[in-house]
């Protein structure tokens, strides 16, 4: 049988940039709420990769397809002043270990991300979603 | 030149960077107003320079992984050690963007991995850098994503 893969996404601490004045009233905004973009994602990658088996050729298209979906059903959710960053990255199963970590230089009041890990026995996928505020 | 510190100053796109600084800590009325004119850079001049950033990244791989083979327990300090002096880097520059670094490391063991990242934010002032690297024994890719902040 096939070793379970090691996938592991890590977050770093986000740096807060808040000696930028902010004339917005933060209170009032949709937040990028972390659990509400994550359930997103995993609807997401349930509907579009439940019996996918990795095809070489294949892959790359539905890599970028789904980084399209992902981020057009985010635009749907309502978050007006954020601008949004998707990545999809997408993978063999062949038991070897991959590791994932990202770091951002943000406002930690307004800015947020999600993620989530899809796994069959054919392929793993990572996504993270990223929401910048615009003031 | 101001010398950029690891909190962004507002920077406006042109003239002035000396002035700005100046007269944020003078902070009297008539300077905040001509400050205030300043904060608001055109978005033809700030554009994300992306091959400045691809090399920072660049070295930044280099010194962390460089000669290294693929070690399951210490790949989690890589990781993070790379996009940590990406950032430091990248926010060195002191332009007034919020930066997104991500990093995957993977061992070359002939499986395929694919990225694919869209975007949704203003095309003029925001952009992207990913760098590929490899060795021997694994391959890593980093991805920059840079937004503009505006005023």
């Amino acid at each position: 049988g096939q070793r379970k893969q090691d996938v592991s996404f890590s977050e770093g601490a986000a740096v807060s940039c808040a000696h930028l004045p902010a004339p917005v009233v933060v209170g009032l905004l949709v937040r990028f709420k972390a659990a509400a973009v994550k359930e997103c994602i995993r609807a997401v990658l349930k509907e579009k990769l439940a019996d996918v088996q990795y095809v070489p050729e294949e892959i790359p298209q539905l890599t970028k397809s789904l980084s399209e979906i992902i981020k057009d059903r985010l635009k749907e959710e309502g978050f007006e002043r954020y601008k949004m960053v998707v990545q999809v990255v997408i993978g063999e199963q062949r038991g070897e270990g991959v590791n994932m970590a990202a770091r951002c230089f943000w406002d930690a009041d307004t800015d947020s991300y999600a993620h989530d890990v899809f796994m069959n026995d054919s392929l793993f996928c990572v996504v993270a979603a990223f929401g910048c505020f615009y003031y | 030149m101001v010398e950029a510190s690891p909190v962004p100053q507002h920077r406006p796109g042109r003239r002035s960077r000396a002035g700005l600084g100046g007269a944020a800590a003078a902070g009297t009325a008539a300077a905040r107003v001509v400050a205030m004119e300043d904060f608001h850079p055109h978005n033809d001049e700030m554009i994300f320079n992306a091959d400045e950033a691809h090399n920072i990244v660049k070295e930044c791989i280099e010194s962390v992984l460089g000669k290294a083979d693929y070690n399951h327990n210490k790949v989690n300090q890589w990781t993070a050690a790379i996009v940590e002096q990406s950032l430091t880097h990248l926010v060195k520059l002191g332009k007034t963007y919020k930066y997104i670094v991500t990093c995957a490391v993977m061992q070359r063991s002939g499986a395929g991995l694919h990225t694919a990242s869209s975007c949704f934010w203003d095309t003029t002032t925001d952009g992207t850098c990913t760098v590929r690297w490899e060795n021997r024994t694994m391959n890593c890719i980093v991805n920059v994503f840079a937004v503009a902040i505006i005023l």
